[in-house]
């Protein structure tokens, strides 16, 4: 089918692809205004905290520290070992919980104010792009002009910027897993030495570089999982970037008798960067970034015609009714989310400085002399905290004849040291009258930090020691 | 979308929707209705069928690196070589290792320092702070259970006890040859060499099993 240039988005199919599969690449025009400004000053916060949370130091530990080497998690000054893991069960779905909520009052604001694709591409790469090829149309001709000198300077400035960044973005996102002192070690070794996280360098790069510069709206068209979702979390109260098709229909040229708002001017579908027309509707391509809002405020402002055709508005406000904001869906997912969330602040509370693990020595699971009855265990500390901790470890609970055996003193261990050492319950054989459950309470010496576990005291049936 | 039942393409027709003004001309469904949704047959995007395309080739390329030609070790066989490599290293340590080497060890100070760090970390508990015995045997009266000979004691350490009754578990996986070298010389710091005697209840010497 021959495509008449401009190309018209339709409901029926995706605009950036072409009947053939191929891909049809957009040049979405600048939009002005206090939306777009509002958004840049968003984009450029976040990017100033995504770059900082690594350099920040909080407790000794940069804010976000993600040691996979040493199995430790530092976060905002909180520091999680392996072992508390399961903690991510809550912080994951308490982001989703409040995703989810979000999105079924106000739609994608994710998607247009916060998402790192959408930050990374509106405010840095299509602002070089902008800076070097020029605006929409120039950008349009450029990419249909033959090759020339000049073509090709502003090309290769383009990519070489654009791969610049898209290093600067890698080595960022590799500082919050090795943290800032190593990666500076790293990049300052030959990259032959340093061959895994070169490498490693190189191919996120490459990722990135080829999303910013062709793939674009791809990602939240084609691979968004949160894209996918919105059809299952809004209503029609929600809050989205609509048109108002009552006030705007029909269409018409300034002057034409018994026309709408909409002059047809086609602004709104030139900002897109998406490649829709948000006359047609919802759609799931639109990631409400709200270049069409202030697009179609300039032109309400230029016909002297109020402001507002296009705006954040739910579909029951366009309709002329009340949007409700309590509602079944946005109840449900509050309650989940408070729920989670203090369950979280729950767990989280009972986080220790400290991971304790105890597992029985290789062997038998008792041994009998001729006058005691004897597990062993090994004890595994580990101190999570970046200052040397005493420890001290005792038994509960024990039953007449019990002593616990290699702690009688306290053990000392170094910032972030992990040590195994044995522990020992011996009963006097008199005294014994049956395997018998046996707390074992851990705690720091400072008082930080107690955990009790429960160990099972092993050993022969009783009757065989009757007389 | 409406409801009507779709007309069912008829081969040969110049096109299958002709006649149908719900939808853009040109326009391809799918044969499938349910509950009256149609679908658009539309092509899938050129970047997703070459990921597809890849893939296919990478499955090609893996299945004969890894499993025709043999030319790349799988996870498993990496492993096991690893194994053997660790383990090769341990035999080889393990050699070096012999009665005099032990009796040396046990003269140099930063070997003393580091069994002694060993010793009050694991064994300690069973054989009293100053090696004097407790749950386990004392180690300072120059009288050993097992042969009194250096390689003797370094295997009871290594391997554990040859007397499963007696508790004392093979150190060797715990804290490598290393290790183990450095508290046995520990021990015999402590002991006098003109001193040292098979008990006389010996069951057998710990390095002849
Ligand atoms: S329709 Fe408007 S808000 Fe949605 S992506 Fe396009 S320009 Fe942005
Ligand atoms: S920018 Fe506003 S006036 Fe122009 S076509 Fe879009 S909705 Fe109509």
């Amino acid at each position: 089918m021959a495509k008449a240039p401009p190309k018209r988005p339709n409901r029926d199919s995706v605009t950036t692809i072409n009947d053939d599969g191929s891909r049809f690449f957009l040049h979405p025009a600048d939009a002005h205004g206090p939306w777009v400004i509002a958004r840049r000053v968003a984009a450029v916060l976040l990017i100033a905290i995504y770059v900082s949370l690594p350099w920040i130091q909080i407790g000794g530990q940069p804010a976000v520290f993600l040691d996979f080497i040493n199995r430790r998690f530092h976060l905002f000054g909180l520091t999680f070992g392996a072992g508390d893991i399961w903690l991510t069960f809550f912080l994951i779905t308490g982001l989703a919980f409040f995703l989810f909520f979000t999105t079924a009052l106000f739609g994608r604001l994710w998607c247009g104010w916060a998402c790192p694709q959408t930050v990374f591409l509106e405010h840095v790469f299509r602002r070089v792009e902008r800076w070097i090829e020029g605006d929409a149309p120039q950008r349009k001709r450029l990419d249909a002009a033959p090759w020339s000198p000049e073509k090709a300077f502003k090309r290769v400035l383009k990519h070489g910027i654009f791969i610049v960044f898209a290093g600067l973005i890698a080595h960022v996102f590799l500082a919050y897993f090795v943290s800032i002192p190593q990666l500076y070690e790293w990049v300052r070794a030959s990259p032959l030495d340093q061959a895994r996280a070169f490498g490693f360098i190189l191919i996120a790069t490459g990722i990135l570089y080829f999303n910013f510069v062709w793939f674009r709206e791809q990602l939240c068209i084609v691979i968004c999982p949160y894209g996918r979702l919105q059809s299952a979390l809004i209503d029609e109260h929600t809050i989205n970037v609509a048109y108002d098709e009552r006030r705007g229909e029909p269409r018409g040229k300034m002057g034409t008798e018994g026309a709408g708002d909409c002059i047809d001017c086609n602004r709104c579908v030139q900002v897109c960067p998406t490649g829709i027309d948000i006359r047609q509707g919802l759609q799931l391509e639109c990631v409400a970034c709200t270049a069409c809002i202030d697009a179609c405020d300039e032109i309400m402002e230029k016909v002297k015609r109020p402001r507002g055709l296009i705006r954040y508005a739910s579909e029951e406000t366009l309709a002329g009714r009340k949007t409700r904001y309590v509602r079944a869906r946005t109840v449900i997912y509050m309650v989940f989310l408070l729920l989670g969330l203090t369950v979280m602040t729950l767990a989280f509370s009972s986080l220790q400085p400290f991971e304790s693990n105890i597992s029985r020595m290789p062997g038998r699971p008792s041994y009998v002399t001729d006058d005691h009855i004897r597990n062993q265990f090994l004890i595994r500390l580990g101190n999570k905290r970046g200052e040397p901790a005493r420890f001290h470890v005792e038994a509960l609970s024990m039953p007449a004849g019990m002593r616990l055996v290699g702690w009688e003193t306290s053990v000392e261990l170094g910032p972030y040291a992990e040590e195994s050492r044995p522990l020992i319950l011996q009963q006097e054989r008199a005294h014994y009258t049956g395997p018998v459950p046996v707390t074992i309470r851990v705690r720091t010496e400072d008082g930080r930090g107690v955990r009790e576990r429960t160990l099972e005291f092993l050993g022969p049936d009783p009757r065989v020691f009757a007389p | 979308m409406k409801s009507d039942s779709p007309d069912k393409p008829e081969p040969g027709s110049p096109h299958p929707h002709a006649g149908r003004d719900d939808i853009p001309p040109g326009a391809v469904l799918r044969e499938h209705v349910y509950d009256g949704i149609e679908e658009y047959d539309q092509r899938l995007p050129n970047w997703w069928l070459w990921t597809l395309y890849i893939t296919i080739i990478f499955s090609f390329g893996y299945w004969f690196l890894f499993f025709t030609s043999r030319a790349l070790p799988t996870d498993s066989e990496r492993v096991a070589a690893e194994i053997q490599r660790i383990e090769a290293l341990r035999f080889e340590q393990m050699g070096t290792v012999d009665a005099e080497t032990l009796w040396q060890m046990s003269r140099n100070d930063t070997i003393l320092a580091q069994g002694a760090r060993v010793y009050s970390v694991n064994c300690a508990v069973c054989h009293g702070a100053n090696l004097e015995g407790g749950i386990g045997q004392a180690l300072n009266d120059g009288e050993w259970r097992w042969g009194h000979d250096p390689m003797d004691i370094h295997s009871v350490v290594d391997l554990g006890s040859p007397d499963p009754m007696a508790g004392m578990q093979a150190w060797g996986r715990q804290l490598g040859p290393r290790q183990v070298a450095a508290v046995v010389a520990y021990v015999l710091s402590h002991n006098d060499p003109g001193n040292m005697f098979t008990a006389a209840d010996s069951p057998g010497r710990a390095s002849e099993r």
